[in-house]
């Protein structure tokens, strides 16, 4: 039944050419959009890896200060907003704060030698306290202390997705990697940080430590700070007076995390949400599209499929034949796109896991199934309802 | 003859109405989509209110330091843009203002976050802004580092609660007090370069205008005589741009830097993040139109599809002019003038329903100040992609209708 069907289409195929195409090009669409909603997906169900909430960014401009003496403000700033009420803890980071956009990438290597294994990742650069602001998750050793101040090497904390690349079934703990010219000491390993926002893929980092000694301002511009549950405007407002009343010239942004985290969404869900309208309007077209054919096609079949009910073919066999060929129709144009498809994951052009790929071509193989079959759905109904004698009658 | 095959058109429309649906159902909406993106398209870059006199304006907002192995890149810093591109011959007026900032007013508790730009004096000449009250601050005032603002309309609206006789009030932000000379209607956060909550004198912002390094903070406008002289400029500019020194020649060997029309600068170089000489407006137009294309063409080989099957009905007909010395060609002919009568009908509902469409982005808020409409331009966009959708899902069918036999056709078969 199945081969006569496929021989049915194939001898037709010129006359199907059309519809294998649309149902094609349909898979295809269907494929790219499934596979960006399904990325994006578990990117979302991963965990951030950090506190966020109750966090505010403090973006510094010290305007037209001399560089030499801006440490020295932004020292008595910090000194100022922890003494404040409602203020719980404050830490300078490199610019590269969660939801910001930005980032300081490196590569991070097992040996100063090249050829060895090694990993880009994102560099934070962080202070002692960043332990209680922003919360990141320890899996072993420690977090960075006042016996770091002892040690000649520079302290690190490698995430878990680095261990797995640097340090593959070893405990990294206590070993020691290079930073260019210099040596660094991993004292702990953290959990996944994804500081680049919720729909970033999990991807190796480093936090390096910024020691109280450090009088550096700049790239350590940005203060974040942990404030009491329930802080809002009037803390923020009396934050920015406190540190223009210290830095003369000086500018000043106070901005929640959770916000940074708000807007950043904002503009990476839209575009996919626009996508998913207009994948959503052509699927309708499309379905539109192949029911007009078919209930189009069924007016011209009338004869044949009188002649087939005249020889003892059940209403039932009628059906199963109509969406037993649209299927088989669907099944061409399926392998085609999966053709195609199939050369993301083994050409592995964006880097993304084989497994989204394999996910979005299940569901778009599945979807576009179950489109074809309702679509030839009603047009087979009518087909089984043809009555042979006024069908034949007819010719 | 043209008006009785729209009349043929018009009653094959009306004979099957669900087919009819099928068909306007999938053009209105493939035309809305296009139409959306186009009107959000000239929304960004066209001749709208600040850069009314968009052909005639060039923009130099990134430089690099560049070699093969090292690069350094942001805005330029106000002395060299002070030093290589204001004393330029041919531009009519040269402003330079910052790329963008912040500053930071409470009204009460309530914080107001104002997007801010600090510019020079002839910022207000090279653009056109809509003051609503009024006026702007002059060369003289920003010679003198007045605290003087322009601000926009909702910013007035939020901070004083009204937009009448705000003329001449002080705003506080950052610990400043600025006296309000302008209000101004809002810009659209689309007009990236332009747009702004507040618009203060750069002599009173904390850009280092003494700084000698080649980086910095700011952007600069040129505006032209005339449209045709945009390449004499950008060519006065390379020559400019060649004899610069470069600075820590050990560390790079190019200073790149380019003045652009709106296009080539905000968004090749926001999308495609070159710094070469090349901005990529081919690349950008050539991946546009390939991308509109792809999209026509799902709801093209449907439009096709259903043509091709619903031949049947019209076999007879075929057959009759055939036989009456039709050629292949007439036949074609109002096939093709059918489906685009058909396009445009769609076209129509397609423009009815991107109004409503871009109505609601405007509620919405998604991008700050937003006001699209459908321009001149949209319609006659409109009007072109409709007739091409026509041809490209009319031309198949038509050869296929016009190649059926006579004898067949009147026999009522169709292979």
């Amino acid at each position: 039944m199945l081969r006569h069907l496929f021989t049915l289409i194939w001898n037709r195929k010129r006359a199907n050419f059309l519809l294998i195409t649309e149902i094609f090009l349909a898979f295809v669409i269907l494929f790219v959009v499934g596979s960006t909603l399904v990325y994006s997906q578990q990117n979302y169900r991963t965990p951030l890896g950090f506190d966020y909430e109750q966090v505010w960014q403090v973006d510094l401009d010290p305007g037209m200060q001399p560089r030499a003496q801006r440490a020295a403000t932004q020292r008595q700033v910090i000194q100022r907003l922890k003494s404040l009420p409602g203020v719980r803890f404050v830490a300078r980071s490199s610019s590269n704060t969660p939801f910001s956009g930005n980032s300081n990438r490196s590569d991070l290597r097992r040996t100063k030698e090249s050829g060895g294994a090694y990993v880009n990742g994102n560099f934070y650069y962080v202070e002692d306290a960043m332990r209680d602001v922003l919360a990141p998750h320890l899996i072993e050793g420690r977090w960075f202390d006042k016996r770091d101040d002892a040690s000649t090497r520079q302290p690190v904390i490698i995430t878990q997705e680095t261990r797995e690349k640097l340090f593959p079934g070893e405990s990294p703990l206590g070993k020691i990697i290079p930073n260019g010219d210099q040596e660094m000491q991993v004292v702990g390993v953290a959990g996944t940080y994804r500081a680049s926002g919720d729909l970033s893929e999990p991807r190796a980092a480093a936090f390096l430590r910024v020691s109280p000694q450090d009088t550096s301002f700049e790239h350590l511009e940005t203060l974040l700070v942990r404030v009491q549950p329930g802080a809002g405007a009037a803390l923020e407002k009396r934050m920015t007076t406190e540190i223009l009343a210290i830095g003369k010239g000086w500018s000043s942004n106070i901005t929640p995390l959770a916000e940074q985290r708000a807007a950043q969404l904002k503009l990476i869900v839209t575009p996919l949400v626009a996508l998913v309208v207009v994948c959503v309007f052509l699927i309708i077209n499309v379905a539109l599209g192949l029911f007009g054919v078919l209930w189009q096609t069924i007016n011209q079949r009338r004869t044949e499929i009188g002649l087939r009910r005249a020889l003892g073919a059940s209403a039932r066999a009628i059906s199963a034949q109509i969406v037993g060929e649209i299927l088989v129709v669907s099944t061409f144009g399926l392998a085609l796109g999966l053709l195609v498809a199939a050369q993301f994951p083994l050409l592995g052009v964006l880097g993304v896991k084989t497994s989204v790929y394999l996910t979005a071509m299940l569901l778009a193989t599945a979807l576009i199934y179950t489109l074809t079959a309702v679509c030839a759905l009603y047009p087979s109904w009518l087909a089984a309802g043809i009555h042979p004698a006024v069908a034949l009658r007819e010719e | 003859m043209l008006l009785s095959y729209l009349k043929i058109a018009w009653k094959v429309l009306l004979r099957r109405k669900f087919f009819t649906f099928i068909s306007l159902f999938g053009i209105s909406f493939t035309l809305m989509v296009l139409l959306v993106v186009y009107a959000m398209y000239d929304h960004t870059m066209g001749p709208h209110t600040p850069e009314k006199r968009v052909d005639r304006l060039l923009f130099i907002t990134k430089l690099e330091l560049w070699s093969d192995h090292s690069q350094s890149n942001s805005g330029a810093s106000y002395s060299f843009l002070d030093r290589y591109v204001r004393p330029l011959r041919t531009p009519e007026k040269v402003s330079i203002a910052t790329d963008g900032g912040s500053l930071v007013a409470y009204v009460g508790n309530q914080k107001l976050k104002l997007d801010t730009k600090s510019t020079d004096g002839e910022f207000w000449q090279v653009l056109d802004f809509d003051f609503l009250a009024g006026r702007p601050y002059t060369v003289r005032e920003v010679r003198e580092g007045a605290y003087v603002a322009v601000i926009n309309e909702s910013t007035s609206r939020r901070y004083f609660g009204t937009t009448q006789g705000v003329i001449g009030r002080f705003l506080e932000a950052d610990a400043l007090r600025f006296r309000v000379v302008g209000i101004v209607r809002d810009v659209p956060a689309s007009r990236m370069l332009t747009t702004a909550d507040l618009w203060k004198p750069i002599t009173v912002s904390t850009v280092d205008l003494r700084d000698p390094s080649y980086l910095g903070p700011c952007m600069a406008i040129l505006l032209a005589r005339d449209a045709a002289d945009i390449p004499t400029i950008q060519q006065e500019f390379r020559q400019v741009v060649s004899r610069v020194p470069v600075p820590d020649p050990k560390a790079y060997t190019e200073v790149r830097v380019y003045a652009e029309p709106i296009l080539g600068n905000l968004l090749t170089r926001e999308l495609f993040r070159t710094t070469g000489p090349d901005n990529g407006t081919g690349r950008f137009m050539a991946l546009a139109f390939g991308l509109s294309l792809l999209f026509m063409l799902l709801p093209a080989l449907n439009l096709v599809n259903l043509n091709v099957s619903r031949m049947l009905e019209r076999s007879s007909e075929i057959g009759v002019r055939k036989a009456f010395g039709a050629t292949s060609g007439v036949l074609v002919g109002q096939f093709l003038v059918e489906n685009i009568f058909l396009t445009l009908l769609g076209g129509v509902l397609g423009l009815g329903l991107a109004a409503g469409v871009l109505h609601l982005l405007n509620g919405s808020g998604l991008i700050p100040y937003a006001h699209f409409t459908l321009s001149g331009r949209v319609f006659g966009a409109a009007l072109g992609v409709a007739v091409f959708f026509g041809m490209l899902s009319g031309v198949y069918p038509a050869y296929k209708m016009s190649k059926l036999q006579a004898v067949q056709a009147l026999k009522g078969g169709t292979n």
